[in-house]
């Protein structure tokens, strides 16, 4: 059964997406995003290298092929360098994709939801396919549904903390309103963590330090690939219901007859 | 021993800073207290000043092992490199422990445009996209005017250019943020008054205050990063370093939007003959690196080229996340034209580009030299 993903009229048959930064070398990065199957992973402007030097991470990456780029604007500190950033990213990578991500705070890049929304605003209307990393805030994410964004990428927890999914809550009211794909974007540390945001309904995740971290960074990839597709699949057979009590056997309600006064 | 004590007539250190009630416990020998500091998942003062003490050297293993962890965890496998470049090295200061201090017989240059071109075009080759230009204290040869020019020449070549020069005002830092340049380095060198007197013997970097209060400035003035540091080896190690420790959660609380990174500067010979009255071994060392890490899990902590190869690989990772490298500490010094001059210090890690990324792929680290980008290159606004 095709169970194909559709972002901004694109159409994506892995819903893995990965970061690039963290790796050891741009060869265990682009092992990782090889075991994967992904077919969208996001690089930072800031780590194009123009220069063609060896921590360019744009290069080796745009070689690969059935892998889609989206650069990201990490490391603006508000909506006018975000904005920027996004334009010279396209300019570069030829890719209608972005990945809108404005962290003033460069230690911890925890989202600021108002600059983002600017900036969405401003690059839906230069006709960017917009993906906002984003607090996980069910009002901002349906804002920028609002505005025209393809798709909301709510923040699991903090980068780097793989502290999985603190927003589970937030999130599925994010799942429950949304008209657009949901992706969770940071904080998931095991495979287990992605299955169960599947599960729970999102339409993909995004990984990046959980596989550049780990001991073995492509046969994680491999593991979080399968997360995935464990958890999606489990979402479209249909989970059972869950119940905080047990179900009596003998029902307590026998004694009402049907019909009579 | 109180520093603040034994001064005649101290001005008190801002509440924000003053590290007083905790300095007792690094005098600390609870093991258990001790490592339940290094195990904290919310560590503080009180954790920091137990890590710093010398009881805590027995569980330096353990530090080790979770400063390795949180930095993988937030910089992931890889290890920024960037490079200093010496603009000039006239200076009237009055350092006790500086080889280009003003009473040195030292070889005095500066870089005149030509110069520095050629300079950059040098370090660019070498692929740095990071760079420091440095100084000594402010003089006519090498004043806001020279240095405005110097990184808008500079920025030509490469993204990130930052500063570790004299403390100045805030408007000056401005004009100097609108040239281009992205982040002030400054040292309050110690945080113990009395030694700061001793140390400096005149001229402007008298005033503790005025240097202690530069990295407010040079962020109102629109820098988008500083960095902080004590020299380790002028006072005690301990006092210095609750005060970086309180000294960067001030600016972090007060300047959210900035990044900031803190360095761990170590008292190297140098013309002059300077030797430490409060001597950091390379063990001390990198027990309080990992103290750092342990409290301050996602601040850059930077180790240059002072250190010796050896250390300098081993903490790569180890709760280090940038380092410098093919550094030169005289006047120029990278491209073939460059006048000898009176090196600053002593490097010790002499390796070149090539040998040193070897070394940190070797061991699973991937060296970045690009990790911003000119587009974002404007002055900063802080909301406060």
């Amino acid at each position: 059964m095709s169970d194909i993903l559709q972002i901004g009229g694109q159409e994506f048959g892995s819903r893995l997406f990965l970061g690039t930064g963290k790796f050891s070398s741009t060869k265990a990065m682009i092992e990782s995003v090889k075991a994967s199957g992904t077919e969208l992973v996001t690089v930072a402007l800031r780590r194009f290298n123009r220069d063609q030097a060896e921590d360019d991470l744009y290069g080796p990456l745009a070689e690969l092929k059935n892998v889609r780029l989206m650069p990201n604007t990490s490391g603006a500190m508000n909506a006018k360098e975000a904005i920027r950033a996004a334009m010279l990213g396209r300019e570069l990578s030829k890719s209608p994709i972005v990945k809108l991500e404005i962290h003033p705070n460069p230690h911890h890049l925890l989202p600021d939801a108002i600059e983002t929304y600017e900036a969405a605003i401003e690059l839906v209307k230069q006709g960017f396919i917009v993906l906002p990393y984003i607090p996980a805030d069910p009002v901002l994410a349906k804002r920028l549904e609002d505005v025209g964004c393809a798709a909301v990428m709510p923040l699991g927890a903090a980068i780097g903390t793989g502290k999985g999914l603190s927003t589970a809550g937030m999130i599925k009211i994010i799942i429950r309103d949304a008209n657009v794909p949901v992706i969770v974007d940071a904080g998931l540390r095991a495979p287990s963590e992605a299955a169960c945001a599947m599960e729970m309904g999102c339409d993909a995740v995004l990984v990046n330090s959980a596989i550049a971290a780990a001991a073995h960074p492509a046969a994680m990839a491999a593991a979080f690939k399968t997360g995935v597709e464990a958890g999606r699949a489990a979402r479209l057979a249909g989970l059972m219901p869950t119940s905080e009590v047990a179900v009596a056997s003998s029902p307590l309600t026998s004694f009402l007859s049907n019909g009579d006064s | 021993m109180n520093p603040a004590s034994c001064n005649l007539n101290p001005a008190p250190l801002p509440d924000w800073l003053d590290p007083t009630q905790w300095l007792p416990m690094t005098g600390s020998s609870d093991a258990r207290a001790i490592q339940s500091a290094i195990l904290s998942e919310n560590p503080g003062e009180r954790e920091m000043a137990l890590m710093l003490s010398p009881a805590a050297g027995e569980f330096i293993e353990l530090m080790a092992q979770r400063a390795q962890a949180i930095t993988r965890r937030h910089f992931g496998q890889t290890i920024a490199l960037y490079t200093p470049l010496y603009l000039s090295n006239f200076c009237n200061g009055g350092c006790l422990y500086c080889g280009i201090a003003g009473d040195r017989r030292a070889k005095r240059a500066v870089l005149d445009e030509a110069g520095l071109r050629r300079e950059m075009g040098a370090i660019k080759a070498m692929h740095f996209e990071e760079l420091v230009l440095l100084t000594g204290e402010r003089m006519p040869e090498a004043d806001v005017p020279y240095l405005r020019n110097c990184i808008a020449i500079a920025a030509e070549y490469i993204h990130n250019v930052n500063i570790e020069v004299f403390p100045m005002e805030e408007a000056e830092y401005r004009t100097l943020a609108e040239a281009g340049c992205t982040g002030v380095t400054l040292y309050q060198e110690t945080y113990d008054q009395v030694v700061y007197e001793k140390m400096h013997r005149w001229g402007d970097k008298r005033d503790f205050f005025k240097r202690l209060d530069a990295p407010d400035r040079a962020l109102r003035g629109g820098m988008r990063t500083v960095g902080i540091g004590a020299l380790l080896g002028l006072a005690d190690p301990c006092f210095d370093l609750l005060c970086v420790y309180r000294h960067a959660k001030y600016l972090l609380k007060n300047y959210w939007q900035a990044g900031l990174s803190i360095s761990f500067p170590r008292i190297r010979p140098q013309l002059g003959g300077f030797s430490a009255d409060h001597p950091v071994d390379e063990k001390m060392m990198a027990q309080f690196i990992f103290a750092l890490r342990i409290c301050l899990p996602e601040i850059p902590l930077v180790l240059s080229t002072r250190e010796p190869g050896r250390v300098r690989d081993g903490m790569a990772g180890l709760g280090i996340s940038k380092m410098s490298i093919a550094s030169k500490t005289t006047v120029g010094g990278y491209s073939e034209g460059t006048e000898e001059s009176t090196e600053q210090f002593e490097i010790s890690d002499e390796r070149n580009i090539p040998e040193f990324c070897d070394m940190l792929r070797a061991k699973g680290l991937e060296p970045v030299f690009k990790n911003w980008d000119a587009t974002y290159r404007e002055p900063a606004q802080y909301s406060r």
